[in-house]
């Protein structure tokens, strides 16, 4: 049989990881709640933002990607021996990050991050050789290709800021000389560049750079594929889905450039964003008019909650650029819920809602898909338990909601039972992951009736 | 003395065991199927997916050419899958439209 994916163990590998990376977050949240209680720029809110950010969510995004990709723009894989190689660099680069980053050592980080970004660019290469082979270029292979330049530039942004704060660290790089005297030299350079800029600034600028960047514009690209797939819908204005796509880079171009200057022009860039979102959103509510499946599952209802989660993160995002804010603990606790909001909130819920279609079709399609017309087969649908995933919505919008409130509050107690909600939600995730694997190592296929044929005489 | 004959109800019949795993439903009744054309013993079926780039494309090819082989009598099996017309909705039968929650055209 002929197909476009990779094999299904490889997705299956970089979701597991990513599960497990989320549970270990909420975990520690709840072990901690004073991170989310206090200013961001402490080694403790850096160390879990980035489990979240790469074990997490790249995890997810980056295996989902080796399986989507493919199918969904029509082409094939490049290499899916350069994906497995990004695996290995990944989980050892983002365990590796997240642990120095906790004990606050930057030259490690930086080097765990080396380890990352040769992952990182393995899977750019991988994906954007992929994308060569596209027969039909449309707005999701744009949304996608213009994800993997942002990415990148994540990534060298990150591991430039790592240089820089290091770099102060090493010996005169005067009296070294060969190769380590070349690298030194470059990362004084890289510390001279961005030093103007400011620590909080350029942080900013690369999350931003990440959360927009990459996930955000992911998210509309293939939304602009997956929504009217799943609710049998069509795109219904090109020009809308293509409009967003471009105000968003041009919106997150401007954002960046602002929020590194720290310039008054902010909240203007901010604003495009804001608009690209809203137009977005205008064409995912006429997709979504124009269905022909009226029901949504839940795994749909995960993802357009997550799409309206984006209205109060978009006011966040604009009172946030603007200059006149007073720098106090008040505005502090802002940027906390706007960072928690944008992962936890928009991010995370969409992926939950993802999972739900990813998950049953990797172990349909690893278990199912030579079965099928040999033997009755489950559909997606019965792989997993809808209550489950009932529960697990009403639990993690009950734990977002708490844990905002109480991340505004500072309250620690407030936080704590907040992140129990997204724990119980996570729990249900996991047991209908359970629930699903079952059928990869243990699948349950029915012998079809035997078939007969109308005798003549 | 008694011989199978392979009627297009008899491969219709066959196909409706072949599911679109994301709907629920069997190719049949969702109205995928185009044409079935039958030569002897040979069986081509022309269908369709409800979008193109479906991540399902092969394994349901690939099912349904499985299910007409399974039918005795059939000896070879052609399934094509094209994209002219593009599905829609309203090719679906009653029971696909239950079974899937579409509403009626």
């Amino acid at each position: 049989m002929r197909a476009n994916a990779p094999s299904v163990a490889l997705p299956l590998m970089f979701t597991l990881t990513g599960l497990l990376a989320l549970c270990a977050g909420i975990v520690w949240l709840v072990m901690q709640p004073s991170i989310l209680a206090l200013y961001h720029y402490n080694q403790n809110v850096i160390a879990v933002t980035h489990l979240f950010v790469l074990g997490w969510i790249c995890s997810v995004v980056m295996g989902a990607m080796y399986q989507l990709v493919p199918v969904a723009l029509e082409t094939k894989l490049y290499s899916e021996r350069l994906a497995r190689w990004q695996f290995v660099f990944h989980i050892v680069g983002f365990i590796g990050m997240v642990w120095m980053f906790r004990a606050w050592n930057m030259e490690q980080v930086g080097h765990f991050g080396s380890v990352l970004a040769v992952g990182v660019a393995l899977f750019v290469y991988n994906i954007a050789r992929t994308l060569w082979r596209v027969p039909k270029w449309n707005v999701t292979a744009t949304a996608v290709s213009a994800a993997l330049g942002w990415i990148s530039l994540t990534i060298i942004l990150g591991l430039s800021i790592a240089a820089a704060k290091s770099v102060n660290d090493y010996e005169s790089p005067a009296s070294t000389t060969g190769t380590t005297g070349v690298i030194l030299h470059g990362l004084k350079w890289v510390a001279g560049f961005l030093t103007p800029f400011g620590a909080i600034s350029t942080m900013h600028a690369h999350a931003h750079l990440g959360g927009v960047g990459f996930f955000t514009m992911l998210i509309v690209g293939v939304s602009y594929k997956l929504i009217p797939m799943f609710t049998l819908s069509e795109v219904q204005s090109r020009g809308r889905a293509v409009g967003s796509v471009i105000l968003l880079n041009v919106g997150l171009a401007g954002s960046f450039v602002t929020i590194l200057r720290h310039s008054a022009l902010k909240p203007a860039f901010a604003l495009m964003v804001v608009v690209a979102l809203a137009v977005y959103g205008w064409e995912l509510k006429a997709i979504l008019r124009a269905r022909k499946r009226r029901a949504l599952d839940w795994g749909i209802k995960y993802f357009l909650t997550a799409i309206v989660l984006l209205l109060p993160l978009s006011v966040l995002a604009v009172v946030l650029s603007c200059r006149g804010l007073p720098q106090n603990t008040f505005t502090g606790q802002l940027e906390n819920l706007y960072g928690f909001l944008g992962l936890i909130g928009v991010v995370t819920f969409a992926i939950l809602g993802m999972l739900y279609k990813i998950i049953p079709f990797l172990v349909w399609f690893g278990r199912y898909s030579r079965q099928i017309g040999r033997a009755k087969v489950p559909a997606l649908a019965d792989l997993y338990s809808a209550r489950l995933q009932a529960l697990g919505y009403w639990a993690w919008l009950a734990g977002l909601a708490g844990t905002g409130v109480s991340i505004v509050l500072s309250n620690e107690t407030g936080i704590r039972i907040g992140c129990g909600f997204l724990a119980l939600g996570v729990g249900t995730l996991g047991l209908n992951a359970g629930k699903m694997l079952s059928h990869y190592f243990k699948p349950s296929p029915f012998p079809l009736p035997i078939s007969t044929l109308p005798k003549t005489a | 003395m008694t011989t199978n004959e392979i009627t297009e109800e008899a491969i219709l019949e066959t196909l409706r065991q072949v599911i679109d795993p994301e709907l629920g439903c069997n190719i049949v009744d969702l109205g995928l199927v185009y044409s079935v054309s039958i030569t002897g013993h040979k069986v081509a079926v022309v269908m369709t997916l409800t979008t193109p780039g479906c991540p399902m494309h092969e394994s349901i090819r690939w099912g349904a050419q499985n299910a007409l082989l399974n039918l005795a009598g059939v000896e070879a099996a052609d399934v094509e899958v094209v994209w002219e017309p593009p599905w829609h909705p309203s090719m679906m039968t009653e029971f696909g439209r239950k079974a899937t929650g579409v509403g009626t055209f």
